[in-house]
């Protein structure tokens, strides 16, 4: 994978790959009804996918180069 | 595996396959349908799936085999066959008093506000005794706290066996202090032989299937 020269585009990039990781735990949790695997999915899978949104709703924010040039 | 379980699976797969999209080809974000894409894909579908996901683990975690899946539980799955009636929990088992596929759940959850929270986070600190700590003798378990009449009284209570029953009348003081949890339902005397988990290797076994 290619990381883009966008400072937008890489913070969704890197939202992405959270987001996979979380997901992937979820899916691997899912298959296999322990009392493990409903904490690792809780706790591992559930702050990678907080994180990813969380990175992702930051990327929507404006930043100050952005900011500046929309003023000019 | 179940239908449910098998659905959010391929929703999961669904969703990191477009996120997948996505991170190789973040440009496609630069377009307005690439917008409302990322949003779909960043933030609704992985709340989607968590929420489905969560929603799933924790009714999985209602049932008898995700109890019993803990070795040291074994033999209260054991205790549910004995071929006894005053067995309370086999009773409660075999004849059907309990949905077999949640038997543990059903009469070990708080029937209170916040009850199945509460009941989960006894779950928890099962967990941290099972693999952090050295775990007791199956037969050495205790209950956190005093088996409270009120989860037996969520089914009972009303039911004409139990308000009519003639022992539960013998004394019409018995009652009400049972109703009031003065007096327990598994106390000396009374329904006292819940699991017995130390006497199984004493007793026959049912070999039917609930």
């Amino acid at each position: 994978m290619i990381y883009s020269a966008n400072s937008l585009e890489r913070r969704l990039q890197l939202s992405g790959v959270l987001l996979i990781l979380g997901l992937l735990t979820e899916a691997v949790c899912l298959l296999w009804a322990r009392p493990l695997s409903f904490l690792t999915f809780i706790t591992i899978g559930g702050a990678f996918l907080f994180l990813g949104v969380i990175v992702y709703l930051l990327a929507l924010l404006p930043t100050k180069r952005s900011s500046k040039s929309d003023n000019s | 595996m179940h239908l449910q379980t098998t659905l959010i699976i391929a929703l999961v797969l669904f969703s990191i396959a477009l996120i997948a999209v996505l991170v190789v080809r973040p440009g496609v974000t630069a377009t307005r349908g690439g917008k409302v894409m990322a949003f779909l894909v960043l933030f609704f579908l992985p709340i989607l799936c968590a929420t489905m996901g969560i929603s799933s683990e924790l009714e999985r975690s209602k049932t008898t085999k995700f109890c019993l899946s803990c070795h040291i539980m074994e033999p209260y799955g054991q205790s549910l066959r004995v071929d006894d009636p005053s067995y309370l929990a086999a009773a409660h088992f075999q004849n059907h008093r309990v949905p077999a596929d949640e038997a543990c759940y059903t009469c070990h959850t708080n029937y209170a506000m916040f009850g199945s929270f509460k009941a989960k986070m006894g779950g928890l600190r099962h967990v941290y005794v099972y693999y952090l700590t050295k775990p007791p003798a199956p037969e050495n378990i205790k209950l956190h706290e005093p088996f409270n009449n009120r989860e037996c009284l969520h089914c009972h209570l009303g039911a004409r066996s139990f308000e009519q029953g003639a022992v539960h009348n013998a004394d019409p003081d018995l009652l009400p202090a049972i109703k009031a949890n003065k007096v327990s339902c598994i106390s000396s005397g009374c329904h006292e032989v819940v699991h017995n988990v130390g006497t199984l290797g004493k007793v026959k076994m049912w070999a039917g299937q609930p």
